[in-house]
């Protein structure tokens, strides 16, 4: 996509994605506009430079000279990162997602450590029981590849994942509640529905998609106590978050029929690795977890593996 | 509560409206015949029509711009056994005279009528030329009252002179609605005599065809360097195959401009921007830590640059998406209404 032409008057530029124009030419009504949303995905926030000597009025002069990009179509290319509405103006603090890896929460599912040899800060995941248990170990607990199981979830392979939502600050003690307003009671997950799809945190329940969009990305709406709770512990353990904490998103993933018993989706989609022992192939995937009360997201990068020899 | 979505309130934030929209359309003549050696025109096996584009048709680049042909009615008196392509030229013939004219009461097709006065009887286009532009140049019609075509009549095929001017004078008030396949007019070669006998075609402004009688062309006629007869445009109709009419249509073409009319269906959502409202941000880079950049001081007013605009579904997906050309400072301060049209 070319950038807009800002030399002169503002001009605004539209396009249907290319799921408003599938909905539209469904013809049965289900292309209906109903809200809209601003986004500021172009912006660096980091360009906003209070210590410019000129004066305040130079502080944002990098931000607004920021060169705006076209339209894209792809539905899920835009508003990546939405403006938000707190009538509030006093805040100085807003609240973030951190993937929570410790085993302490009942998480379990951490990221695997930089330099690792399927790869590392990637959330691994077991497309199979082969590529978790080794056989010929001699035990059904024999670990071939350390990952969560996203195979069967209903046996003790499976862990769960965990997102924590608060102030990541130490300037506001954890002891103190998180505002109301910044609480994030729901949340939006978005996933490559050929390659996985949510379940609950027990994993024995594969839950049904809000819609699936025509590039096969699946998008959940979850709120219920099953997957969100309040963090109870204030202390510093159990969170990464340092200051008030909000609610807790726990989850788990369900790896699809299609890459449980085929390597199709591997060879077409992704590569091959091998950890000194094993091989396996995999697919690198995200799973994107949007808070939709402040707009909040975080994209968690996911490895999903298939023992291949 | 934060939020991040807001909803459009149909009655005061959403708006229909229609536009006409028209571009200007020029085909000269040097497109029509010469700058591409006739590598812009095709020719097909079945011979009843001729392609022009206005590039070699090779070429992913060509667009195709009109079509070609010719016809005669079987009443005609060029009609007969002997003429070349006899049964394909009345073939042309009835096949537009049905769509554009369509049937009498017996159900028989009717012939193009010079004044558009079907009931009156009156003088008959009955041998034509059709020329069909494409839709990619009419669009949803030609504009009424701005067709204008210039033709040469005289002279020679190496060396055509005589240009007459063919326009739809009136038509932007006055126009017939007796044809089925939409509005048309008559054309006349001058404002000063538009009246009934004096015209010399038809244009159809919904189908984009105009039909020229072919005595407009009155001396000699057809390709340079033909070697069929081209003492008139008679004796191409009646000797040569439509193709080498059409060549002679080509030869002959100086100018044609028109307006193509757009109907344009709007959609207007009115994104209104309060003053506490979005002066937040989730972007990433907006927080250091938990601490949001663009402020010092939890006193100080928070702000926002607003790059993009999505339009939503009840079930949260996004089905369009609209981009403002530079980044718009949203503090609690201001007030923005973003304009967002769709068209359909």
């Amino acid at each position: 996509m070319s950038f807009l032409d800002n030399s002169g008057d503002i001009i605004l530029d539209a396009v249907l994605t290319d799921a408003g124009r599938e909905r539209l030419a469904r013809g049965d009504g289900s292309f209906k506009i109903v809200k809209f949303a601003l986004g500021d995905d172009e912006i660096n926030y980091g360009n906003f430079d209070s210590t410019d000597l000129r004066g305040s009025a130079f502080y944002d002069l990098e931000i607004l000279q920021t060169p705006v990009l076209e339209a894209f179509t792809n539905n899920t290319s835009n508003l990546k990162s939405k403006l938000i509405t707190i009538t509030r103006t006093n805040i100085l603090y807003l609240p973030i997602m951190v993937f929570n890896g410790s085993t302490s929460t009942d998480g379990g599912t951490q990221l695997t450590p930089a330099g690792s040899a399927i790869g590392g800060n990637i959330i691994p995941v077991a497309a199979d029981s082969a590529t978790m248990r080794n056989p010929d170990s001699g035990t059904a607990s024999g670990v071939r590849l350390d990952a969560y199981g996203g195979y069967n979830a209903a046996t003790s392979d499976s862990s769960n994942l965990v997102l924590d939502q608060g102030l990541d600050t130490t300037a506001i003690s954890p002891e103190t509640n998180i505002p109301e307003d910044l609480y994030e009671s729901q949340y939006q997950l978005q996933m490559d529905n050929r390659l996985i799809s949510l379940a609950t945190p027990d994993g024995t329940t594969v839950a049904t998609p809000s819609f699936v969009d025509d590039d096969s990305i699946a998008s959940y709406s979850v709120s219920s106590a099953t997957y969100v709770a309040d963090i109870t512990a204030t202390g510093a353990d159990g969170s990464p978050i340092k200051g008030p904490r909000g609610s807790r998103l726990r989850f788990g993933l369900r790896s699809s029929l299609d890459v449980q018993s085929s390597t199709y989706l591997f060879t077409t989609l992704g590569s091959e690795v091998s950890d000194g022992t094993n091989t396996y192939y995999y697919i690198d995937t995200t799973v994107r977890v949007v808070g939709l009360t402040t707009g909040n997201s975080v994209d968690l990068p996911v490895r999903l593996f298939k023992y291949k020899a | 509560m934060a939020t991040t979505f807001k909803t459009l309130v149909l009655d005061k934030d959403v708006a229909n409206t229609r536009t006409m929209l028209h571009e200007a359309i020029p085909l000269t003549g040097t497109i029509v015949s010469g700058t591409y050696a006739d590598e812009n025109i095709k020719n097909y096996a079945h011979g009843m029509f001729q392609s022009v584009y206005d590039y070699p048709y090779l070429s992913s680049s060509a667009n195709h711009i009109f079509d070609l042909t010719v016809g005669y009615s079987a009443t005609s008196a060029l009609s007969g056994a002997a003429s070349i392509q006899n049964a394909k030229k009345i073939n042309i013939y009835n096949q537009m005279a049905q769509v554009l004219v369509g049937y009498d009461e017996t159900g028989a097709i009717r012939e193009f009528d010079q004044d558009g006065n079907l009931a009156a009887g009156g003088t008959k286009l009955k041998e034509c030329v059709f020329v069909n532009f494409s839709r990619l140049l009419t669009k949803d019609e030609v504009k009424k009252g701005s067709f204008i075509m210039t033709a040469l009549t005289g002279g020679t095929p190496s060396a055509p002179t005589d240009a007459l001017t063919i326009q739809d004078h009136g038509a932007s008030s006055t126009y017939l609605t007796n044809s089925p396949a939409g509005e048309y007019a008559p054309l006349y070669t001058s404002s000063a005599t538009p009246n009934t006998g004096s015209a010399v075609g038809l244009l159809y402004y919904q189908a984009g065809i105009a039909v020229l009688t072919a005595s407009v062309y009155d001396g000699a006629f057809g390709a340079p360097a033909a070697t069929y007869d081209t003492s008139s445009i008679d004796a191409v109709l009646t000797g040569s195959e439509i193709s080498s009419s059409c060549d002679g249509i080509r030869n002959r073409w100086q100018d044609c401009d028109f307006n193509n009319t757009t109907e344009l269906n709007s959609t207007i959502y009115f994104c209104r921007a309060s003053s506490n409202e979005f002066n937040y941000s989730s972007n990433p880079t907006y927080l250091s830590g938990s601490k949001i950049r663009v402020k010092n001081e939890s006193t100080d007013s928070p702000s926002s640059y607003i790059t993009t605009i999505g339009l939503y579904s009840e079930d949260n997906e996004l089905l369009a998406v609209a981009k403002i050309s530079e980044p718009l400072k949203k503090d609690p301060t201001n007030e923005l209404t973003l304009r967002v049209r769709l068209d359909y």
